[in-house]
């Protein structure tokens, strides 16, 4: 409870009781002392007197000053609250966690505010009358909880943090949340010690094995302050999921969005749903879903072009929004379309240089493996266009045709994938005159060898496509046979890696990036000629990953669809990267991940020349390139309407001591946002005060 | 002597000199000779005889009987005594008070004088006279003489006073009713400003021993009509606590307060067959005195 003035300068109207009081100085006759016998026969009559209840001139001073201090007062405007609950009263200081609930289900409305922008303005008034020389410190029970500030006694400090305070959009977490207070309170100063929950009390926000590790031992006291009862609309209902795929017609495709919608209401049965595209609304219907029931609703929508797009599905607006919309990313080839140019094809197919390649790279006709590989002879080269193509394998190739290198060059330059496969029909010469701006080697000559002479060198290899296989796969794999391979030589104008050796200490696999791209050369066959590596069972992985290695880009990365939190993984390898968050800060990437996925949106990857140093961007580098996008969304199962019991904390947190509180709410009383308007009972007072004076001024 | 002498009224002493008081109840003469008394006792006039019986004198044995009859007889005569009065008068400190306002008399000036008058009075008439001041207890007590120049030693007593302390006249009245003759008069003077006390029953207790009672009521009319003005602070005389207030609020009902007291010791004492006399000390002292007189007479003519 508290009383605030708005105009306090009307306070300085109370110094009019001096007037009264003067009046009442000067007006006091002057009493005459006597000496008389019968006294006690005056006090009798006075007793008897029914003029005895002639008002006392003090009596008379008192209204007329009861009546001053009364208008002053009522000028001044007083608000009284009721604000503060018994959370801050206290006399004594204390020590006090407070945890606040920013999951994205506090971000429900009540009225103009969101239930955490309540909770925020509940500390803020509770934290001014918190006795002095309490110590406070904030707790964000978003998951993963964190101690957002330690242990202070400056208020305006504590304040300052309050302010900056936001809801989040991820899940609650309370019992780590209250597992960090318990150790904040350990480390606590004062005697008296206790932990605040400001809270909804979604029940997605306790988990059983969350409060597992929580230590119940120590006799704390917890306040728990229900927000939800502030709640002054409902959740109606949210957008569950979204699934996208595409039809393949004729002439065109069909994309077909199914969004899963749930309604919570228990009265609306009717919603709009909208279809937004790269920002624009596409589609609009009207929904019939019964009350707490589940709908697939699906759209679809004609493609022309064949890129990547980013949309949303969204419901009507409700008392929580940050559910009503989910993002979802389209990529109209997510396979990494692979040309397999075969150099020596034969009738026999499986005599085919490509026979093993196409296999290992699709082992079935339905793609599982992502990789979609296209068998090319060097005739039909020319009618292929490269643009359709992440990887382009040569397989045993003699010679290109006429200015195709330079194809196959501009194809790499920007962001392409060249694999080599050697094997007899090389053509040695041609290829290091005229594909030097590709190849990093010069290839010098066949080696042969006899059987069991040659393996491969995979002890302590650290290459990103070798790390992955087990040491058992790596064991099978250093067994295989190679009986001819080509020698290289460095060329002193590029750089190269060498990914593999053979045992005779030349490289077996040569990278080398070129452009946006990366060549990779292999220097034995792909088919059986020179090795028996295709009949292995290790030769499908193998060849898998390095084909997904070579053709990093666009489609790997859009694979990845999160939810608020989850981070995002690529592979950074030699260029920069940089993320823009839907709020439109850049953010360079770390250790190849992204973590700060804390709002949901179309995060937006660049690539980038350089290294990353700087933590933050202003703007985006020069020469800085869209390399795709990726999406987060929020996890629905904070939306989910169920309230935890008192039963079920108690049960939670047995061990401490609990007490339940409520806020008070602006619904149930008429007040302003800082409390009862006291200036119109003063005037009455004022006017009672003004009556009583004149009754008894006229009764002297 | 000389100055307490002219502390007396001359006018007042001369006038009440010629008044007669009589005694109602007691049959003994205002001056001797002029009663008879009721009392047996020696005198000339033979009245009876009497069996002898231990203890008489044996002078008043009448030998001639004793002759006659060998019996022992006692002769009785009809005494004939003068009137022994004790004058009792208030000291305390309420009989001090001085008006503020106008030049009356104080209480206790208007008491002194009237005690003055009776006694020279009583005095006058061979009556022995006592004086007996007190206040909560007995201050000063002269017995009664009836020897002319005893009058002097009256004036002495009553030229001493100097009225203070708190008034227990039930007290005083008890222990008096011990040591006073039987058969004598009582004369009380006072303002009769007692709290508490029931002055009934001692009256009832002097009546009972054979004593003729005569109340002087003594008030200023200061205290009969409370005529002040403005805030004032009554401060007590004796020790009532001190009360301020504006007398004009309570006027009336203090006037009814008084009266009612005033009317209550009346009726008690015509129950009891005292007299009872109110002096207002704003009226002259002799014409009280007369009125007094005067009533005495004629119920004696009755």
């Amino acid at each position: 409870m508290s009383l605030n003035f708005s105009s306090p300068m009307f306070l300085f109207g109370l110094l009019g009781i001096s007037i009264p009081v003067l009046i009442h100085l000067l007006t006091r006759r002057q009493q005459k002392q006597i000496r008389f016998s019968a006294v006690y026969l005056l006090a009798q009559s006075q007793k008897r007197s029914i003029r005895k209840s002639r008002p006392n001139k003090l009596l008379l001073l008192l209204a007329r000053c009861l009546a001053i201090v009364l208008l002053s007062l009522a000028l001044a405007n007083p608000l009284f609250s009721f604000r503060q609950s018994e959370a801050f009263l206290s006399t004594s200081p204390a020590s006090i966690v407070f945890i606040l609930d920013d999951s994205y289900s506090m971000r429900t409305q009540s009225k103009d505010k969101t239930l955490f922008d309540h909770a925020l303005e509940y500390v803020s008034k509770g934290l001014q009358q918190a006795p002095e020389n309490s110590e406070f410190s904030l707790v964000l029970a978003s998951s993963p909880a964190r101690v957002e500030q330690d242990w202070t006694s400056d208020k305006s400090t504590f304040s300052n943090k309050l302010k900056a305070q936001i809801a989040s959009y991820r899940t609650t977490n309370i019992g780590d949340a209250i597992d960090k207070s318990i150790k904040l309170l350990e480390s606590a100063e004062q005697k008296k010690k206790k932990i605040l929950l400001l809270t909804d009390l979604d029940k997605n926000g306790w988990k059983e094995e969350t409060f597992s590790e929580v230590e119940h031992l120590s006799p704390y006291l917890v306040q728990v302050l229900n927000f939800s009862q502030l709640q002054s609309d409902d959740n109606k209902g949210m957008v569950q999921s979204v699934k996208v795929t595409q039809e393949f017609l004729t002439q065109s495709r069909l994309l077909r969005v199914k969004a899963t919608i749930k309604n919570f209401s228990s009265t609306v049965s009717r919603m709009p749903l909208s279809l937004f595209l790269e920002g624009k609304l596409v589609k609009e219907e009207l929904i019939d879903i019964p009350p707490g029931q589940t709908l697939v609703q699906e759209f679809s929508y004609p493609l022309r072009r064949n890129q990547p797009l980013n949309g949303k599905v969204q419901i009507s607006d409700d008392a929580l929004p940050a559910d009503n919309f989910r993002y979802f990313p389209f990529h109209p080839s997510q396979n990494i379309q692979v040309l397999v140019v075969d150099g020596d094809p034969e009738t026999i197919s499986h005599k085919s240089e490509s026979f093993y390649l196409e296999r290992a790279l699709n082992p079935f006709s339905v793609s599982l493996s992502h990789i979609d590989p296209t068998v090319s002879t060097l005739s039909e080269l020319l009618l292929r266009n490269l643009s359709d193509f992440a990887v382009v394998i040569l397989a045993n190739v003699s010679e290109l045709p006429p200015d195709y290198e330079l194809e196959l060059e501009k194809f790499v330059l920007n962001g392409g994938a060249l694999l080599f496969g050697m094997g007899d029909q090389v053509n040695a010469k041609y290829f290091n005159e005229r594909l030097g701006n590709l190849l990093p080697v010069k290839l010098d000559s066949q080696y042969h060898t006899q059987e069991g002479n040659l393996h491969l060198l995979l002890k302590n290899n650290t290459h990103p496509v070798m790390q992955a296989f087990s040491p058992k796969t790596l064991e099978e794999m250093r067994r295989i046979n190679f009986y001819s391979i080509y020698t290289v030589q460095a060329r002193e104008d590029k750089k190269f890696k060498v990914g593999t050796w053979f045992s005779n200490q030349h490289p077996a696999v040569i990278e080398s990036e070129t452009g946006k791209g990366i060549v990779v050369v292999f220097l034995s066959s792909l088919d059986r000629d020179w090795n028996d590596f295709p009949i292995q069972p290790t030769y499908l992985p193998w060849i898998q990953r390095w084909t997904q290695y070579a053709a990093r880009g666009l489609e790997n990365i859009s694979q990845q669809n999160l939810v608020v939190g989850e981070p995002f993984h690529q592979s950074a390898q030699e260029s920069r990267w940089i993320v823009r968050t839907p709020d439109g800060t850049l953010h360079p990437l770390e250790n190849d991940i992204f973590s700060d996925t804390f709002q949901p949106g179309v995060y937006h990857l660049f690539s980038s020349p350089g290294t990353a140093e700087q933590k933050a961007l202003a703007k985006l580098p020069q020469g800085a390139e869209s390399a795709g996008t990726f999406i987060v969304n929020i996890d629905t199962r904070e939306s989910e309407p169920g309230k935890i019991s008192q039963k079920e904390i108690e049960s939670f947190l047995s061990g401490l001591e609990m007490e339940f509180l409520e806020p008070q709410t602006q619904t149930t009383r008429p007040q302003t946002s800082d409390g009862v308007p006291l200036a119109t009972p003063f005037l009455l007072m004022v006017a009672g005060m003004l009556l009583i004076e004149g009754w008894m001024v006229r009764k002297e | 002597m000389e100055n307490s002498a002219q502390k007396f009224d001359a006018q007042v002493l001369s006038r009440i000199s010629t008044l007669k008081m009589t005694a109602m109840n007691l049959v003994e003469g205002l001056l001797t000779g002029r009663h008879r008394s009721r009392h047996k006792g020696s005198s000339v006039e033979f009245a009876e005889y009497k069996d002898y019986s231990p203890g008489d004198e044996i002078r008043h044995i009448d030998w001639k009987v004793v002759g006659k009859t060998d019996k022992y007889h006692v002769k009785q005569f009809e005494q004939s005594t003068n009137l022994k009065c004790t004058i009792l008068l208030d000291a305390s400190g309420s009989m001090n008070y001085q008006s503020p306002l106008n030049g009356h008399a104080s209480k206790m000036e208007y008491a002194r004088n009237l005690v003055a008058a009776l006694s020279y009075l009583l005095l006058k008439q061979f009556d022995a006279v006592g004086l007996t001041l007190f206040n909560d207890q007995v201050v000063e007590h002269i017995p009664p003489r009836s020897k002319a120049s005893h009058f002097q030693h009256i004036l002495h007593g009553l030229a001493n006073i100097s009225p203070q302390g708190t008034t227990q006249i039930a007290d005083v009245l008890g222990g008096l009713a011990e040591i006073l003759p039987r058969r004598s008069m009582l004369i009380l003077v006072s303002d009769f400003f007692i709290q508490n006390q029931d002055l009934k029953k001692s009256l009832k207790l002097l009546c009972s021993r054979g004593l003729e009672v005569i109340l002087f009521h003594v008030l200023h009319p200061d205290e009969i009509h409370l005529p002040f003005e403005g805030d004032m602070v009554f401060e007590s005389l004796e020790e009532d606590p001190t009360i301020g207030l504006d007398p004009q609020d309570i006027r009336e009902e203090y006037q009814n307060v008084i009266q009612d007291h005033i009317d209550s010791f009346k009726k008690d004492c015509n129950g009891l067959g005292v007299d009872y006399v109110f002096l207002d000390t704003s009226e002259p002292l002799d014409q009280a005195l007369s009125y007094y007189l005067l009533k005495r007479k004629s119920l004696i003519k009755l």
